[in-house]
């Protein structure tokens, strides 16, 4: 391998890591608020690509029933990326209330809740192939307007083009991940948070409500979600309402890897992930998932608690 | 259940999760099929075509082409004054659904007739199930190698790549005879383009070029900056492009995003308008051969286009126009055999096997020029053309300009 073709591969593993990184940044924080991986993460990942792309004006296609239909706004990206993020944020709200909460009240197994998520997932991309069809969306030309298409990291010889997109991506996640860290850590709200976290009775005894924390959370993971998918959506396009599935998967390898409910695990676990999948050779794209999973055996083999997790003691 | 074993649960329900994926396509049919039979009074044409999942982008146009000619062979009387019937089942994109489809059609739609699959790769497992029930299938858009040789009542009307590609990169030539060294890209988890690049790959050293090297991917990948950087720092004057319309425009985009200025040939697979919402204004200039053009003379031509022209507010693609070529095989087909002994009245098992014979036996004037089959049902087509991509400025929308 070439100087080149390693220093490209390397830079696109990091812009695609980061995106795994803030995507497993929401499970990781649901599942150290409730102890449930939510499964409809995936489908709200491509939610918010598809909220992004409706936002920015975007028209949909002939297949399905908003044929041909478009906003009468045509938001600039960064303002469409927050506002479909939010609105993706919003749907994970309402998953919360028709797909946790009941459950939660009726103190169910979390194993049916994590079922009930699902259930959710398998609506929302059905819902989406119904209302716009199975084709692939790409984001408006003028996207990154005034930027070029590709910054040369070399000489004018010896080209090392990187992707503008691919640097944007990275630079937003890193900025994603440090103003969630400082969230969490230094405000109220991250500190009521933790202490649910730790204790949900305990934190609930000392005053705070936890199911208003619970919808925040809920809210922030999904909003990370929207993000994400609108992310990686600006780079590769929509790919048809299956998109997120995949990203599902791989999110739920990142963050074994990194550790169930680490939030540094899921950075470092996204980065470790798109790292080795850039490394993967081009004629075996197709076994890009097998890498990732079957980093997720291996370690679930050797280190079960993940990278930076907590060993689980099992409490009589 | 501690924490763990938890886990390995959902798990388990995500892998059942991204298996019920395809499935789902497959099940999501639009099945607008009752239990008549050719007994009633229309006569049933069955279309196993791909309405969802990511071949829908292609299966939307064949729909869209088969619609119109039901309509148009219908108000011109049909099969002398039984009109016919088009029975759709959605293949979604993988073989089982085609598979499900064929069958729904043959056992419960009792259709006289199969126009379908969308792709090759779907062909080579379903077209055997209608060759071993005696059922006539018309491929669309299968224009792999070995189609016809599936079996006996296995046609198509799609012109093969060996004849079609290579326009393409004689074209390619024309417009820059500087032309030395080429890259290929292809898809290699489909029967199709697998079969595409080996023609691409045989004309480019037919034509004594350089074939710098060869790159694969997948039709499910969407990140191509890898194999784009290996072939680019070869330097080619030339890209070739064997994959399908969501795959292979990405592809378009991320080597015009990492610079590449060259000429780029798109094979069969990138053949159609959807790609233009995928690579955009990167779209531009992407040289694809046809075995259609809208322009082709002639009255049967003009009337599809107009249809096609009012409803759609664009020009015909070839999907859409070898699709109603299709059907108009098999309506032409049924008028002989129905001027011979009454088609509503006879044995769906008889009808079949008659309409077989006849539909290779005769000539059609079709949207795509005159076409015939030879014995074992491959297509005989006289005239090809190649078009270029021209986007729009805000790249939006475009259209294929014919090259003369």
């Amino acid at each position: 391998m070439n100087i080149t073709i390693f220093l490209q591969q390397f830079l696109n593993g990091l812009s695609i890591g980061s995106v795994y990184a803030i995507f497993a940044l929401g499970y990781t924080l649901v599942y150290s608020i409730l102890g449930i991986i939510n499964l409809a993460h995936g489908a709200i990942f491509t939610l918010g690509a598809y909220f992004t792309y409706a936002l920015m004006g975007g028209t949909f296609g002939l297949n399905g029933l908003l044929a041909n239909a478009a906003l009468p706004i045509k938001l600039r990206f960064p303002i469409a990326l927050i506002l479909g993020s939010t609105l993706a944020g919003l749907v994970g709200v309402g998953v919360e209330r028709i797909a946790f909460r009941p459950l939660r009240r009726k103190n169910s197994d979390t194993l049916l809740t994590v079922v009930s998520s699902l259930g959710v997932a398998v609506v929302i991309v059905n819902v989406i192939q119904y209302l716009v069809g199975a084709e692939s969306y790409t984001f408006p030309a003028n996207t990154y307007r005034g930027l070029p298409a590709a910054i040369n990291f070399g000489s004018e010889a010896n080209p090392i083009p990187i992707r503008t997109v691919q640097i944007i991506i990275f630079l937003v996640s890193v900025v994603v991940v440090a103003i969630l860290t400082w969230f969490i850590n230094y405000t109220k709200y991250g500190k009521a948070m933790q202490a649910i976290a730790e204790d949900a009775t305990t934190a609930s005894l000392l005053g705070i409500d936890s199911d208003r924390f619970i919808i925040l959370t809920f809210f922030i993971s999904s909003f990370l979600a929207g993000m994400a998918g609108t992310l990686v959506a600006s780079s590769v396009s929509i790919a048809g309402p299956y998109f997120g599935i995949g990203f599902g998967l791989r999110g739920l390898a990142v963050i074994v890897l990194g550790g169930l409910g680490s939030i540094p695990g899921a950075v470092i676990g996204g980065l470790v992930i798109g790292l080795v999948e850039a490394f993967v050779p081009a004629d075996y794209s197709g076994y890009k998932d097998a890498v990732a999973f079957g980093i997720l055996f291996i370690m679930l083999l050797v280190r079960p608690q993940g990278l930076l997790g907590r060993k689980f003691v099992q409490k009589v | 259940m501690n924490k763990y074993t938890r886990f390995t649960a959902i798990f388990a329900v995500c892998a059942m999760l991204a298996s019920c994926n395809g499935a789902s396509n497959s099940t999501n049919a639009n099945n607008t099929a009752s239990n008549t039979t050719t007994t009633s009074s229309t006569i049933p044409i069955g279309m196993a075509l791909a309405q969802t999942s990511n071949v829908a982008l292609l299966g939307q146009e064949e729909v869209a082409g088969a619609k119109i000619a039901e309509k148009y062979f219908n108000e011109k009387g049909g099969i002398n004054g039984t009109p016919i019937r088009l029975v759709f089942q959605d293949t979604g994109g993988d073989e089982a659904g085609a598979i499900n489809a064929f069958q729904t059609l043959i056992n419960k739609d009792k259709v006289a007739g199969i126009v379908g699959p969308t792709l090759s790769q779907q062909a080579f497992s379903a077209s055997p199930i209608a060759d071993r029930a005696k059922v006539p299938v018309i491929g669309p858009s299968n224009t792999a190698k070995g189609i016809p040789e599936i079996g006996d009542y296995v046609a198509r009307v799609s012109a093969p790549v060996s004849v079609v590609a290579p326009n393409s990169v004689k074209a390619a030539l024309k417009q820059n005879p500087n032309i030395k060294k080429v890259a290929v890209f292809y898809a290699q988890n489909d029967a199709f383009n697998k079969s595409e690049t080996e023609i691409f790959q045989q004309t480019v050293k037919d034509l004594k070029l350089d074939l710098v090297t060869v790159q694969k991917f997948q039709t499910s990948d969407n990140d191509f900056q890898a194999q784009a950087t290996n072939a680019l720092n070869l330097k080619p004057d030339l890209v070739i492009i064997s994959g399908l319309a969501a795959d292979g425009g990405n592809l378009v985009k991320q080597l015009r995003e990492l610079g590449y200025k060259g000429i780029i040939i798109g094979g069969n697979g990138l053949n159609t308008s959807n790609v233009f919402a995928v690579c955009k204004d990167l779209c531009d200039g992407v040289m694809i051969a046809q075995a259609y053009s809208p322009e082709h003379p002639g009255e049967i031509n003009a009337a599809f286009r107009k249809a096609y022209l009012d409803q759609f507010k664009k020009e015909p693609p070839q999907f859409s126009a070898q699709t109603f070529a299709a059907v108009q095989v098999y309506v032409e087909a049924l008028k002989v055999l129905d001027s011979k002994s009454k088609v509503a009245t006879m044995p769906i098992a008889q009808l079949r096997t008659e309409l077989n014979k006849q539909l290779l036996t005769g000539k059609y004037n079709t949207p795509l020029g005159e076409i015939a089959f030879t014995p074992i049902g491959e297509i005989i087509q006289k005239d090809f053309y190649v078009a270029q991509i021209k986007m729009d400025k805000d790249g939006s929308n475009g259209k294929f300009a014919f090259l003369k």
